[in-house]
């Protein structure tokens, strides 16, 4: 495959598709005799003659303008407008005429036609030589919108435009005209349009780039990987239609998105990458949205360090690719994040719960009879194993498949919304001794009796501490033997919800026309009434209820 | 002003020697077209205020232009980029009442736009009517590109491109102009000043009171026509049509003109025109004038004249009564046709 830089592409394309196609012709300023001010058009007009190479006048508005009217006629005009900074004066043929002609006759006309144009800074040109103008042009629906960054797209997707029966605008990044050389396919070669490409894989963060700014974030792709980073890089190629898919599936490896543009910050294109994260791919990010983008300024100056500081680079690529690595989002509905701690808080857990917290709190009394009769009979097995069957394990793998039966109880009050959790975390405080050990039990509901157990165990294993463990997503509290008839549990911040165990105590009861002693117990369930309801409390506690009294315990262990 | 009006065209509107007078048959369908265009036009005001359809836009005095440039043309074969109140060449060149009014309604059956464009926003492939937008005069740059583009591919069909005097002062024209004269492109433009870009005045518009004159800074010959005389609009639409298929490059026709009613049915003309002026320009109505000088030449009869006003009316009442009793679009068809193909 020969090796040519992107403009030789552009030129290869355009060559071929003149000689293979009498309807192709190219017009605008200076691309005739001169060749075009970057050469694009260099050798076309010797070869093809004045009528198919047409040198316009230095007026944009009508070279859009008479190109859709070639278009419609059934020829397949490739207009060029020299810089991308001067296409506005054509933007009412490119979107109000261009982009709806099949729309607005209802498909009786088209208008297939192509408009090339130079883009993106680098070059110390100024306000009106380094503009990015795709967020104007790709909220045209009716336009298609290319912005190839190799010279092998630039061909194949350049002989994919011209073919193409819709309008498109092909946007050439100035600066990889000669920067980037790369081989390009003999033959046919066309790519198709609206796929993107993974230019680099990667595993820890995918990044979304185009044009020039693509190598530059495969540079700093590069040079985080002796950090140990690993960067997925794609190439968009098409920004209208959008390959959503190929985004979509990196997302799902990688968790963490970088957007790169050139362009300026505020509506720029970047802006329907994020929406199309938070609309599809919320659930799998671990990190908030992050994009490298000019700030919004009025224009690319032309000074060397006012133009450096402004444009995009690796450098600043790497740096804030670094910083998206080590952030982590604190609540997503999703079982396979880990959360991390909350931010410090300026109170202790237990003030919050109080100033901030609207409580109410319910009560169910359980028989523990067939709890306790399944602990006798079980627990020289467990100990042969080294596991301690206690109640709290009983209670805890109740209270996990009530939080998974009722996951509007395994959430939290984010002020506008409620957060509800995708994994069930139990914030457990028990007793050992006159000494309370907490620690939270992750992915609970994964857990068997023997896992719980296990947990537990290892909990009173620990050291006591005076502090709460930051998380979860409910607490449990089981204070044993020497706890009080019944108490209140207070609501956690980040927690809709807590559940007191009270003491096992022995009382007589009617059995089949006897009286019998029974082991029973009272759950306390405190809500934040911002979120639960007592309705749904009760619900909540009944489930725990049957779970624990179910009489044959050992079939569903 | 109508006196001045009348020394200019006196002064330009001379038919050249080379343009062969219409044939009785071609007289006939001409006022036919015309008669047919205003009894649809009177009809569509009559339904917007009676609260039916969405938008009228009125061509009353403008039909001898429509009905003259469409007899010089090859109809079908010829493109055009009509003025929007070019309603009488539409009719000419072969969309039917029921077409107008489905646009109209808005119907799934309008063919100019499927439900998709206001009222006179005409378009046919098939016809070679260019799809027309809402921005003026933006048609006209397209239909120099078709005329180039038909030149490259060996036709030697001619493009009509018509606009009306406010479109004129819009950079698009000049551009259009240059570019065509430059490359000898095979178009003609059809200013059609009404003296009144909705509610300013010519005055306001131009510090020429002739567009005609503009032509002469384009080096292609310019006359200013009355355009409420079938004949005088055809002499130079003939002319300026055998000039661009004969690879001498366009030309420019002003056809001076009055348009009777307001602007759209959503203006009001009583707050910029004095009723005096409109109705002395009622006195210059194309129709009964195409209709007297027929008379008088013996090409229509008063019976002829009867059939056809019979004939009219009834294709005017079949078209709105099957109109309004056609099928909307189905509201999902508003996805179809952004692109070819379902790409997004």
């Amino acid at each position: 495959m020969p090796q040519m830089t992107v403009i030789e592409a552009i030129r290869t394309a355009l060559t071929e598709e003149m000689a293979s196609d009498p309807r192709v012709l190219v017009l605008g300023e200076d691309i005739g005799t001169l060749g075009g001010v970057f050469r694009a058009t260099e050798g076309l007009l010797e070869r093809y003659g004045p009528e198919r190479v047409v040198d316009t006048p230095m007026a944009e508005l009508s070279i859009a303008g008479i190109a859709v009217g070639l278009a419609m006629k059934g020829l397949r005009p490739v207009a060029e407008i020299q810089f991308a900074d001067f296409i506005h004066a054509a933007a009412d043929h490119i979107l109000g005429e261009a982009a709806k002609i099949r729309y607005r006759s209802g498909g009786d006309w088209s208008c297939p036609l192509v408009i090339r144009t130079a883009y993106g800074g680098g070059f110390r040109g100024g306000p009106y030589h380094s503009q990015s103008v795709e967020a104007f042009y790709t909220h045209a629906p009716g336009l298609k919108v290319l912005a190839p960054s190799t010279p092998a797209d630039a061909r194949g997707l350049l002989l994919a435009a011209i073919r193409d029966p819709d309008p498109v605008l092909f946007l050439e990044h100035k600066r990889t005209y000669r920067l980037i050389k790369g081989e390009v396919p003999e033959g046919d070669g066309v790519v198709p349009i609206g796929r993107a490409t993974i230019a680099r894989p990667g595993t820890d963060v995918t990044v979304v780039s185009y044009g020039m700014m693509l190598h530059e974030a495969l540079a700093a792709a590069e040079m985080l990987r002796t950090e140990g980073i690993s960067i997925e890089v794609i190439d968009l190629r098409s920004l209208l239609p959008l390959d959503r898919a190929t985004i979509l599936e990196s997302l799902s490896r990688t968790g963490r998105f970088c957007i790169v543009h050139e362009d300026t910050r505020t509506m720029g294109f970047g802006a329907e990458l994020a929406a199309l994260a938070a609309e599809e791919a919320l659930d799998v990010l671990k990190a908030p949205v992050c994009r490298v983008t000019a700030p919004d300024v009025a224009g690319i100056p032309v000074s060397p360090p006012m133009e450096d500081f402004v444009l995009p680079n690796r450098d600043k690529i790497a740096d804030a690719l670094r910083q998206l690595v080590a952030k982590q989002t604190r609540h997503w509905a999703s079982a396979d994040l880990a959360r991390t701690a909350a931010p410090e808080p300026s109170l202790d857990p237990w003030t919050r719960s109080a100033l901030e917290i609207p409580q109410a709190a319910s009560i169910v009394e359980v028989d523990l009879s067939q709890v306790i009769a399944y602990q006798e009979a079980h627990k020289d097995a467990f100990q042969a194993r080294g596991v301690e069957l206690n109640v709290t394990a009983f209670v805890l793998q109740a209270t996990a498949e009530a939080l998974v039966a009722l996951p509007e109880v395994n959430s939290a009050f984010a002020g506008e919304s409620i957060l509800r959790y995708g994994s069930v975390d139990i914030l457990l405080e028990v007793a050992d001794g006159n000494t309370l050990k907490r620690g939270i039990i992750v992915g609970a509901e994964t857990r068997n009796l023997r896992g719980l157990a296990q947990a537990v165990s290892s909990i009173l294993a620990g050291a006591a501490t005076s502090t709460l463990p930051e998380g979860g997503t409910f607490a449990l509290a089981d204070l044993g033997t020497e706890a009080a008839l019944l108490a209140v549990p207070p609501v956690l911040p980040g927690h809709a919800a807590a559940l007191r165990v009270g003491a096992v105590t022995e009382r007589i009861m009617p059995r089949e026309r006897s009286l019998v002693l029974v082991p029973r117990v009272y759950l306390t369930l405190s809500v934040d009434h911002r979120v639960l309801d007592g309705a749904i409390a009760g619900r909540f506690l009944n489930h725990i209820k049957t779970f624990l009294e179910y009489p044959t315990m050992d079939e569903r262990t | 002003m109508s006196t001045q009006i009348d020394k200019q065209i006196d002064a330009q509107a001379t038919a050249p020697a080379e343009i062969a007078d219409p044939t009785a048959e071609e007289l006939r369908a001409s006022y036919r077209w015309m008669l047919l265009s205003r009894h649809l036009d009177e009809r569509m005001w009559q339904l917007i205020r009676q609260g039916k359809g969405h938008f009228a836009v009125p061509c009353g005095g403008h039909e001898a232009v429509g009905a003259g440039y469409a007899l010089a043309i090859r109809r079908g074969y010829d493109y055009v980029a009509p003025h929007y109140r070019d309603l009488a060449a539409m009719l000419a060149i072969g969309l039917t009442p029921r077409d107008v009014l489905a646009n109209f309604f808005a119907r799934a059956a309008d063919p100019s736009t499927h439900g998709r464009q206001p009222y006179a926003h005409w378009g046919s492939h098939r016809l070679h009517i260019l799809t027309l937008q809402g921005p003026q005069p933006n048609h006209v740059t397209h239909g120099v590109g078709v005329a180039y583009g038909a030149k490259l591919q060996g036709e030697d069909s001619v493009t009509f491109i018509a606009y009306g005097d406010g479109g004129a002062q819009k950079g698009e024209v000049h551009e259009a102009m240059n570019f065509a004269s430059i490359h000898r492109v095979p178009c003609v433009f059809c200013c059609e000043n009404n003296l009144y870009t909705q509610s300013v005045p010519l005055s306001l518009e131009s510090a020429v009171s002739t567009i005609a004159d503009r032509a002469a800074a384009y080096g292609m010959p310019g006359v200013s026509v009355d355009g409420m005389d079938l004949l005088a609009v055809y002499r130079a639409a003939a002319a300026a049509v055998v000039r661009a298929r004969h690879g001498a490059g366009p030309s420019l026709i002003e056809a001076r003109v009055y348009r009777y009613r307001s602007n759209t049915s959503n203006d009001d003309d009583t707050r910029y025109r004095s009723r005096a002026e409109v109705e002395e320009w009622r006195t210059r109505d194309p129709i009964p004038r195409c209709r007297a000088e027929l008379l008088a030449k013996g090409v229509l009869t008063q019976d002829d004249i009867d059939t056809l006003e019979a004939e009219v009316a009834a294709a005017v009442d079949d078209a709105v009564a099957w109109a309004e009793s056609t099928a909307d679009p189905a509201p999902e068809d508003a996805l179809l046709y952004t692109y070819a193909e379902d790409v997004l």
